[in-house]
């Protein structure tokens, strides 16, 4: 089954980048701005796996993880944070929030792909 | 996938969003220098240099993410409040962002090295002292050494190791694709079913790793859950010993074993022990023996397997019998057991025996699964994913408009067609019908390019908002002060318009900042304030839009101007002479003429209005200048709205049909002759308090001069229209209609004729010539 994975970013070009990585691997990737659309969009698509930023309007990273943990579906999804050297402290709270893992920004795309298929094989 | 088409893509999409990036950059920090301590401000800017950093980098422009990343570490400090922008900083931040631009358009970033440094230099001069670390501090495996080591890995991991998204199972196998393994599952934890947790982790597991992959590959795979489990790892070198292949199943299975009998033996005791009936623990015994079996079978253990099958069957139907708890039972039980231990005991001495057939069963695969790669073209992108706008090609749009056009042109056969029908052929009916349709298709057309010609209506605000940052600049560099003041920044003009009104306005505004606002000193000796006012505004008035450039500076001195021509000979003493005042200004437009002092880098090479003047007309619009010495100028630009359609007005003249366009036209009306009088060689009109020079369309055109008296018909239609010189009262010889026309350009001969804007092609097919009223005179 092909697996699909959300991308949340207030950076098109950003996720245009992780689309067409992603795209290129096999997997289908979907799209958000930032959490409020990830939310909305999950709750109609189901997601195997989210890369968030942590840096977004309207609803950080951190605070996406917590809101996905809540939904019954995706309590157990696995969920990435992309982040910045200089944030490796948000680590921490992303996983009290819940999150499986990070991948530190800017990454080569390699480096994503084995990260998402580290978890979500 | 082709490596270098994708990096293309990727940069070429990263430039696009850049582009934004940095134009809204330019905005925000100018705001940002104003109120430097506004926190929502300030995160603006930083989240919009800290994508430009980001998804620059992984774009691959690494130069300009390592610039970026200095100018990125001042906005860090300052939003998390530990720095206060100053005016200084924000020079430097506006030159900074320009060196972005810079380092994303060059073909070769290292050429720019020079500059670069000199920026994060003064940088990091308003930096507070710190280490900084390293750039992506990204383990590589440094040395695959041929050896290979031998690491005993226990991982327990977290009970609520779940809700952080983690599959255990599945960092066992990445361990366990390392190299060859041997995995064992501790068991123990798990309590009996009533109280098990499905959402808690009870699960432990000893691998027994061999590889050649360096330690630090080892425990990445434990990177994200190493904080919150159990991780013990003690390694030593493996010997190159060939025996080793088969002995580590054999170890894991033993361990099974070992831990299985352990377990049974602890049941037997427990029900010696009771005093009652305890049904937990014949389901717990079985359950050990069930997996038990699991284990031997996965191994290929058959004898193994059949013991303990045995033994399954027995306490089944000891249980079914009812004799479950009886010590017949629990001796058979033990005896079992004792059977099994032995068993176990015998094959870890002679370890060659028992082994199935089948070499395929082993415990731990030795590489991780293949996964079947979808292949791409199976996954379908869905390309406007939360796009609340799409981005047009041009050309599109063009051909959409054109067409649009011409629709609107061709409806206009319709009145024609049925005129014909009812005069020509009598059938008045169709020919009501004919025009009926035609009128519905002509509502549809209207909207349609209405709703077309909104796509391409741009607010102008996208071509002012460069403008304080050029005014601060020239302020800075010159030691003016001097406020730019917007308006109507949401004023709306087609997108063709917008593109080729900025550079006039560059020029307008540049001169009234350059040229116009005086030095603080010298405003405030002349009672003004210290600070130069620039207003720049833009609003819709019927079907054009206004732009007005005005200045509280010094205003131009007519004399000065008229001095300044004729040292250039671009006017002759006697025209100087006869000339007022208003005629003077409009000197200004003349090529060459400036009354600059000096030329300075900005402006004073005297090529700046009449540029704007000739670019203005091109888009069919005009300009006209207004000063007052001492107290200031404004300059008013008068475009039309839209470009392609326009309404109009059909005149006829000598036999040939013209347009006017609406908006030019301020008043028709059919004169009394006695209002028209003559003056020497030119007649002028009195209309409600006006008077208006007039002129003859019919020979306006010709070239011709009437001689002698003019033979005025009793009642004169006449059009007052607004030229760049003023009003002016157009005699035709007859008002056809109201028109809608598309207004073709005239071809490159022609271009140059001030007089028409274009032509036309009727509903009958005719061609008309569509006038352009400011360059009539």
């Amino acid at each position: 089954m092909t697996k699909i994975i959300m991308i949340v970013d207030d950076s098109t070009s950003m996720r245009q980048m992780v689309n067409f990585t992603l795209a290129g691997a096999g997997y289908l990737v979907v799209e958000a701005t930032d959490g409020i659309d990830a939310l909305a969009k999950s709750a109609t698509q189901k997601v195997h796996l989210f890369i968030t930023d942590l840096n977004m309007p309207n609803m950080d990273g951190i605070q996406l993880t917590r809101k996905l943990r809540a939904v019954p579906e995706y309590r157990f999804t696995p969920i990435v944070l992309l982040t910045t050297e200089s944030h490796l402290e948000k680590k921490l709270e992303g996983k009290a929030a819940g999150a499986t893992g990070w991948v530190v920004k800017p990454f080569q795309m390699e480096q994503l792909l084995a990260v998402v298929k580290k978890v979500c094989p | 996938m082709d490596i270098a088409a994708l990096q293309k893509k990727m940069r070429g999409a990263f430039c696009v969003e850049a582009a934004d990036l940095l134009a809204e950059l330019d905005s925000s920090m100018l705001e940002l220098e104003s109120r430097p301590q506004d926190a929502d401000l300030l995160n603006r800017v930083f989240r919009a240099i800290h994508t430009i950093k980001g998804s620059g980098a992984t774009a691959g422009f690494n130069e300009m993410a390592a610039f970026t990343h200095h100018v990125e570490e001042l906005f860090d400090e300052a939003r998390l409040g530990r720095l206060i922008i100053t005016p200084q900083m924000i020079d430097l931040a506006l030159q900074a962002k320009d060196m972005i631009g810079q380092l994303l358009d060059t073909e070769d970033p290292s050429s720019l090295e020079g500059p670069c440094a000199d920026i994060v230099d003064a940088l990091s001069k308003f930096l507070p002292l710190k280490s900084r670390p390293a750039t992506n501090g990204h383990a590589k495996a440094s040395h695959g050494g041929a050896l290979e080591q031998r690491h005993k890995i226990f991982f327990k991991p977290h009970a609520q190791v779940f809700f952080s998204g983690t599959d255990p199972v599945s960092l066992v196998d990445e361990l366990c694709a390392l190299g060859r393994a041997t995995v064992t599952a501790g068991v123990e934890g798990i309590p009996s079913l009533e109280s098990l947790n499905p959402e808690q982790c009870y699960l432990s597991w000893e691998v027994e790793l061999v590889t050649a992959q360096p330690l630090a590959k080892v425990k990445e795979v434990f990177l994200f859950v190493e904080d919150e489990s159990e991780i013990r790892m003690t390694s030593q070198l493996e010997p190159a010993r060939g025996g080793s292949e088969v002995a580590s199943p054999l170890t894991g299975f033993l361990n099974i074993a070992g831990q299985s009998l352990a377990a049974l033996a602890g049941f037997l005791a427990q029900r010696r022990a009771a005093t009652e009936p305890d049904l937990t623990c014949c389901k717990n015994y079985l359950r050990v023996l069930k997996t038990f079996q699991a284990s031997a079978h996965h191994q290929g253990r058959i004898a193994v397997v059949a013991l303990l099958e045995e033994q399954v069957h027995f306490l089944d139907s000891a249980v079914a019998s009812n004799s479950a708890f009886s010590n017949q039972t629990t001796d058979a039980l033990a005896d079992g057991c004792q059977k099994l231990t032995d068993l176990i005991k015998s094959i870890g001495q002679d370890n060659q025996r028992d082994i199935m057939s089948e070499p395929a069963a082993s415990p731990a695969p030795a590489g991780a699964p293949q996964r079947d790669t979808v292949p791409a073209s199976e996954s379908k992108k869905d390309a406007n994913h939360g796009a609340s706008s799409i981005r047009v090609d041009q050309d599109k749009l063009d051909r959409l408009m054109q067409s649009a056009g011409e629709l609107l042109v061709a409806r206009n056969a319709f009145p024609v067609l049925a005129k014909r029908l009812a005069l020509e052929h009598g059938l008045s009916a169709v020919g009501k019908e004919v025009k009926d349709a035609g009128d519905h298709i002509s509502h549809i057309a209207e909207d349609l390019q209405a709703a077309i010609m909104s796509i391409r209506m741009m607010p102008i605000r996208t071509v002012f908002q460069r403008f304080p940052r050029m005014v601060r600049d020239i302020c800075r560099a010159q030691g003016k002060e001097a406020e730019l003041i917007l308006e109507g920044e949401d004023t709306e003009l087609d997108k063709t318009v917008i593109e080729q009104i900025a550079d006039p306005l560059v020029h307008l505004v540049r001169n009234a900042a350059d040229h116009g606002v005086e030095m603080p000193d010298a405003r405030v000796a002349a009672g003004k304030p210290r600070a130069g006012k620039i207003t720049l505004k833009a609003c819709n008035k019927e079907n054009n839009v206004v732009i007005e450039i005005h200045d509280d500076g010094r205003g131009m001195d007519p004399a000065r101007l008229k001095q300044k021509a004729l040292e250039k000979g671009l006017i002759t003493a006697s025209a100087a002479a006869s000339m007022d005042d208003r005629a003077a200004l409009e000197l200004i437009f003349l090529p060459g003429l400036t009354t600059a002092e000096k030329v300075t880098d900005i402006s004073g090479r005297g090529v700046g209005m009449d540029v704007v003047r000739s670019n203005i007309r091109r888009l069919h619009g005009t300009t006209t200048l207004e000063s007052h010495q001492g107290r200031g100028s404004k300059i008013t630009i008068t475009l039309p709205a839209s470009l392609m359609v326009s309404k109009g007005i059909l005149v006829e003249a000598k036999g040939e049909v013209y347009v006017f366009p609406m908006s030019s036209v301020v008043q028709m009306a059919r004169l009394p002759r006695q209002q028209i009088h003559r003056h020497e060689q030119s007649h002028f009109v009195t209309f409600r308090n006006e008077v208006y020079p007039v002129l003859r369309l019919a020979d306006h055109f010709a070239a011709t001069k009437p001689f002698g008296e003019v033979a005025w018909p009793a009642e004169v239609p006449m059009a007052i229209v607004q030229t760049e010189r003023g009003r002016v009262g157009v005699v035709v010889d007859r008002f056809v209609s109201d028109v809608e026309v598309i207004v073709k350009p005239m071809g490159r001969d022609f271009a140059n004729i001030s007089a028409f804007q274009g032509a036309t092609i009727m509903g009958d097919g005719r061609v008309a010539l569509v006038i352009n009223p400011a360059g009539l005179i």
